[in-house]
């Protein structure tokens, strides 16, 4: 008999936003993420309710994941926002800071919900438009023909997550890694399409950060039971490889479900391993030197390769077979049941051993030309470690967008005050936007204002100490004040604006953020070659960022309703 | 559901959690560790502990900063296996320094920086104190208390010893010997004959200043580094193989039988000893397993079947006749390659053992596997997966067998003790720790280790730190110093802005040091915690003032040994130096200040499957 469950009807949130509970839990939100923000950003530590692993972080990629809420409209938001995230890899935190603060102010402002969409699309045009022009004042173009810019780059990226703990030079040393990780993943004689390489990562625990290394070819970790023999790797020629895709265990995994019947008297596993020497006998007659495994390998097969010469790696893991296979050119075996054919195998020019404290990694050299290469990144201790391998990955993929658009936008918050003045310029200089977006003057000056102080409250977001933002008359630029100095003294304290672009100077003068000012363009920096920015982001990234945070808060204030199955 | 606690940032939450984790250990620093029971009200178990690390183990840590501790000492532990109390103390020192500073208004990412320009100045004090070991505490013996304590001093005087120290001790000791030669014309001659290999080590100098109190795990030690060194002709003896080294603890027996023997130790059954009698005076061919010794044992990664059916006419054939042909097979394989001993890393089922010894072959199961690498090398043989896969070369060659110990009568499984050795060099050792309290035999253990570890990374390192606080002493000098000068420099230069905030984290940073002296000077007796503050605040201070730092840092050097600063000994030997390992205590500084500096920076936790909970906020 089955028993009946009465169902409960669906809950339904009327104007979500008006709710004080989801509201807070918004701003909760943006504090937590925006106090994370910057070089000097607050760490979280995370971790679940019966005491499991710690995970210190700022950065978004990590903490996105592991925030949920019971409501639906923080976890829409935390979506879209994470969904960039996967995307571009950074600007995440200025993406979630921005729309959560632009519904903040829409929601203050009191304005119609629709009134502020269009108005923020409008905004929004006018930043990317401008952004994408070849004079925006916040844009550098990256030069390819020195590496400078490009260390900058990197070296902003890494030096906004402060849970690495690195010194000056030991940053300055990762973000030259990166930029020749990248470097070495640029093929170079290619001509027609060009296919990008990839950068393998190994990661050495305990070990100084200074020790990271970059080289080109392949290190796979064989720590445990590794022996090569000496005269192996002076063998200059090149040595054929093997690699395999199955497993060679020797067990009848790949069968699936069903049932196998099977007679007595035979012995199932003896046989496959027959099947399995089969198999090494003639990868030893074809001359094989190494002899590599996705997944397991039959002991009795290793022994019997071993004792014959060959290399064997087993255990490689489905994330190292890709490059394996683009640097060897060899085709990943299937199966074990076929004899191999001539071109499933692929080569390597030199193979060595090297060690790394408590690691060995054996190095693979291409015979031909590859753009596969291996950093070797060490830390202290695993805290550091794992959030340094966010960090250059995120710096890799932020390398590889210059590729597509290379230019970068002035970091240390100046882009988004430079922007911020650029739109109350732009605002004021026309007046029909407001006529043509069928609002009000003063309902487009409400929201424009909104806007503008939510950039503004990102680069604000910057600092965490109690200091001080203020913005110069002239270009537009973000400075910061630390919290035990006052005004009087700014020429003094302040040395440089946020992005080292602008230095201080008695003519200039500086207004606090959040204070009004009257609206002025703000000057394009004279090109001065000797002068270079210190702080640079990511163009694509941060303009994909910058849209995709209106967009998810225009989405978050057209909600009308929230409705939830509870049951 | 997620939660999040926000930490209020002028009174951290962390930082105070961070430095209470530090205050339980405060007993288990320096040579004279006192004994802590830790016990569990719900179980009613208890656990004995000594060291640090042990205490940790021993607690629930369910919350972050202590899983973040945790994590950390056992990071360090593995690798170093000593100098954790030292992490967590000053861990808790400068988090008390954090709290400080955030009291008084400074900045996290100044306090930040000020303190790793405070460590870059302790590793730079570190590096520029470290006395090579080669021809450390050669003219010893004949040295009056005169000279002795100049040595250290000399070579360590902060204002003027910068980056020679080193060469300095040398020198000097070198200088001795020329002057003293009539005496030692014998070592003179020795070092001669040794000088293709560099400057010969006095080892049992070196280990009795690393010993730190432990007085008889060091000297087991220096045995195990006699033994290798004589099983291993061409070895150096200053190299200390850590991984040939086992130990085996055997409760019920005094202290005192303690003792280290030549191969492995393990422990046997009767039944098996009576194999055991038949083999000894025999050279044994012996086969090596990794794995478990058993029909049905496969190699890791290997998945069964889970459909498979058996199809047969007759069901004679079962699972046990499957053993049994299995059985067959592998014994019929062991005497046609007459292997006499089976060393198994995993376990061996019953059957087999009992078929193996009626056959006379030893099989010993649970060998470690760095024995069996061992056992791999001396012997020539090639481990295997499984028994089947044993042929003419995989079987090495000259191990041998003898009883150590009857153990019968003492109520225990095992019957007797049996060592295994190979003829040829094999310089696996096993250490035999005994107690008749059951529950001390870990401390035992711990301590032989710790010492173990020392003496490895002082020989790994080639120097060693003037210990007993010297070192400490220095940087806190030093540390004292660069504040002062930051003070100063202020004055004729209004730029640096953050120069004031440094200076006092400095400052803090130096008092963490200072506290850690003291304590360990308490920890050793007969001194108040008031008095031992006092006395290092002093000595910093006649430092400053004097311009010969040497005369004032060996009155300290004597004044501590004489108040007991760092012996358990009793009587003051001014002869008698102390050391520590460079870099297990620079990795132990720089762990600690990581730790500070990752808790500082954390200002909420984000704290996911919570139900609900009072004073979280809910997201």
């Amino acid at each position: 008999m089955s028993r009946l469950v009465k169902k409960s009807p669906s809950v339904c949130t009327d104007l979500p936003l008006d709710n004080a509970d989801i509201y807070n839990k918004l701003s909760l939100l943006r504090q937590l993420l925006a106090s994370c923000f910057g070089p000097t950003g607050r760490l979280k530590q995370v971790h679940n309710n019966i005491g499991g692993h710690v995970v210190t972080t700022s950065t978004s990629s990590v903490l996105f994941p592991a925030i949920s809420s019971s409501q639906p409209l923080v976890n829409l938001i935390k979506t879209s926002i994470h969904n960039h995230v996967s995307r571009f890899s950074d600007c995440g935190l200025f993406a979630a800071g921005l729309c959560l603060s632009l519904i903040e102010h829409a929601q203050q402002s009191g304005l119609a919900a629709n009134v502020s969409i269009r108005i923020n699309k409008h905004l929004l045009g006018l930043c990317v438009s401008y952004l994408q022009r070849e004079d925006c004042g916040c844009k550098v173009k990256l030069d390819f023909c020195s590496s400078q810019s490009l260390i900058t780059l990197a070296r902003s990226v890494i030096s906004s997550k402060p849970a690495c703990v690195l010194t000056e030079q030991e940053m300055l040393h990762i973000s030259r890694l990166a930029v020749q990780a990248f470097l070495l993943t640029l093929p170079c004689n290619n001509p027609g399409i060009v296919m990008l390489g990839k950068t393998v990562s190994a990661y050495v625990e305990g070990h100084p950060v200074l020790n990271s290394a970059v080289f080109p070819g392949l290190l796979l970790d064989v720590t445990g039971d590794f022996c090569l023999n000496k005269e192996d790797n002076l063998n200059p020629s090149p040595l054929s490889v093997v690699v395999f895709s199955t497993s060679l265990a020797g067990d009848l995994c790949e069968l699936g479900e069903g049932l196998i019947e099977v007679p007595a008297g035979v012995d199932s596993d003896l046989q496959i391993l027959e099947q399995l020497l089969e198999l090494g006998k003639q990868v030893v007659t074809d001359e094989v030197k190494l002899f590599a495994c996705q997944k397991v390998i039959h002991p009795v097969l290793q022994q019997y390769l071993r004792s014959e010469g060959v290399i064997v790696i087993e255990r490689l893991g489905a994330y190292l077979m890709e490059p394996l296979i683009q640097l060897t050119g060899a085709q990943p075996v299937a199966t074990l049941h076929t004899s191999l054919p001539a071109k499933a195998y692929g080569e390597v020019s030199e193979i060595s051993v090297r060690q790394f404290g408590s690691k060995t990694l054996l190095h693979l050299r291409p015979s031909g030309e590859s753009a596969i290469c291996t950093m070797v990144l060490c830390h202290r201790n695993e805290t550091m470690l794992s959030e340094l391998k966010v960090v250059c990955q995120k710096t890799e993929h932020v390398l590889r967008l210059t590729i597509r658009d290379p230019a970068a936008l002035l970091g240390g918050g100046c882009t988004e005050t430079h922007l911020a003045a650029y739109i109350r310029h732009k605002s004021n200089e026309v007046s029909e936007p407001a006529a043509v977006l069928g609002c009000s003057h003063s309902e487009y000056h409400l929201c424009m204002e909104g806007f503008c102080c939510s950039l503004e409250s990102v680069a604000k977001a910057l600092e965490h100490s109690g200091g001080n933002s203020l913005i110069d008359l002239t270009h537009a630029h973000h400075w910061t004040l630390p919290a035990d100095m006052t005004k009087g003294d700014i020429e003094d304290s302040l040395g440089f604006c946020g992005c080292g672009l602008v230095g201080s100077s008695p003519s200039r003068k500086w207004t606090y953020i959040n204070t009004k000012y009257t609206a002025f363009s703000p000057a394009s920096l004279s090109v001065d070659p000797a002068v270079r920015p210190r702080v640079l982001d990511s163009f694509t990234a941060k303009l994909n960022a910058l849209q995709v945070a209106v967009e998810t808060a225009n989405l978050a204030l057209d909600v009308r309703y929230i409705i939830q199955d509870v049951n | 559901m997620l939660g999040c606690s926000v930490l209020n940032l002028r009174r951290h939450v962390g930082l105070q959690k961070l430095s209470a984790l530090a205050a339980i250990t405060h007993s288990s620093l320096g040579p004279n560790k006192k004994y802590k029971f830790i016990h569990d009200d719900s179980s009613g178990e208890s656990a004995l502990v000594c060291s640090c690390v042990r205490v940790l183990e021993n607690l629930e840590l369910t919350c972050a900063v202590g899983q973040l501790v945790y994590e950390t000492l056992q990071a360090h532990q593995t690798v170093y296996n000593s100098g954790s109390g030292c992490l967590l103390f000053l861990a808790g020192a400068w988090s008390r320094a954090a709290l400080e500073c955030l009291h008084g208004g400074i900045s996290v990412s100044h306090i930040i920086s000020a303190m790793s320009e405070g460590i870059d100045v302790c590793a730079g004090v570190c590096r520029k104190s470290s006395i090579s070991i080669e021809g450390l505490g050669e003219v010893q013996p004949e040295n009056s208390t005169a000279t002795v304590p100049h040595a250290v001093p000399q070579a360590s005087n902060p204002p003027h010893g910068t980056g020679r120290c080193g060469d300095q001790v040398l020198n000097a000791s070198g200088q001795r010997k020329i002057k003293l030669s009539r005496h030692f014309c014998e070592s003179r001659c020795k070092n001669a004959s040794a000088a293709s290999q560099g400057k010969l080590i006095n080892i049992a100098h070196v280990a009795e200043g690393l010993r730190h109190g432990c007085v008889d795990a060091m000297n087991l030690v220096l045995e195990v580094n006699q033994m290798q060194s004589q099983s291993n002709q061409d070895m150096n003896c200053d190299v200390f193989d850590i991984t040939k080294v086992v130990t085996c603890v055997l409760p019920g027996l005094p202290e005192a039988h303690a003792c280290v023997l030549a191969g492995c130790v393990v422990l046997l059954s009767a039944e098996q000893l009576s194999v055991v009698h038949h083999l000894q005076h025999q050279l044994l061919k012996v086969a090596l397993i990794r794995g478990d010794l058993s029909h049905a044992f496969r190699h890791l990664g290997f998945s069964r079947p889970t459909g498979m059916q058996r199809v047969s006419d007759h069901s004679a054939l079962e699972s046990s006749g499957r053993e049994e042909e299995w059985m067959a097979h592998v014994l019929a394989l062991l005497l046609n390659l007459e292997v006499n001993l089976i060393l198994v890393s995993g376990l061996a089922s019953e059957k087999v053992i009992q078929r193996c010894c009626a056959h006379h072959i030893l099989v010993v199961e649970k060998v470690k596997a760095s024995a069996l690498s061992a056992f791999a090398a001396a012997t020539r043989g090639v481990p295997v997966t499984y028994a089947t896969q044993l042929s003419k070369h995989c079987v090495g060659t000259g191990a041998k067998v003898a009883m150590w110990r009857d153990l019968s009568g003492t109520g225990r499984k095992s019957s007797a003790a049996v060592t295994i050795s190979t003829s040829g060099n094999c310089s696996l050792v096993t250490v035999i720790l005994t107690s008749c309290v059951q529950s001390k035999l870990q401390v035992l253990e711990d301590q032989f280790w710790a010492c173990a570890y020392r003496l490895h990374h002082a020989l790994k390192d080639r120097v060693v730190l003037p210990g007993a606080g010297l070192t400490e002493m220095l940087c806190v000098h030093r540390l004292q110093k660069q504040a002062t000068r930051l003070c100063t420099e202020r004055t004729a230069d209004s730029e640096k802005s953050s120069s004031p905030y440094r200076s006092a984290v400095l400052h803090l940073m130096a008092d963490g040091l200072i506290d850690y002296i003291s304590t360990v000077m308490v920890n050793s007796g007969r001194v108040s915690k008031i008095r031992a503050t006092a006395v290092v605040n002093q000595h910093v201070q006649d430092c400053n003032g004097h311009s010969d730092g040497a005369a004032t840092f060996s009155k300290l050097f004597s004044e501590g040994d004489h108040e007991g600063g760092s012996f358990s000994d009793g009587a003051p030997d001014l002869n008698l130096k102390i050391y520590d390992n460079l870099s297990v205590k620079q990795e132990a500084w720089r762990k600690a200040l990581d730790l500070v500096s990752l808790v500082l920076q954390t200002d909420a936790e984000i704290i996911t499957g919570v139900e609900s909970q009072e004073n979280l906020m809910l997201l």
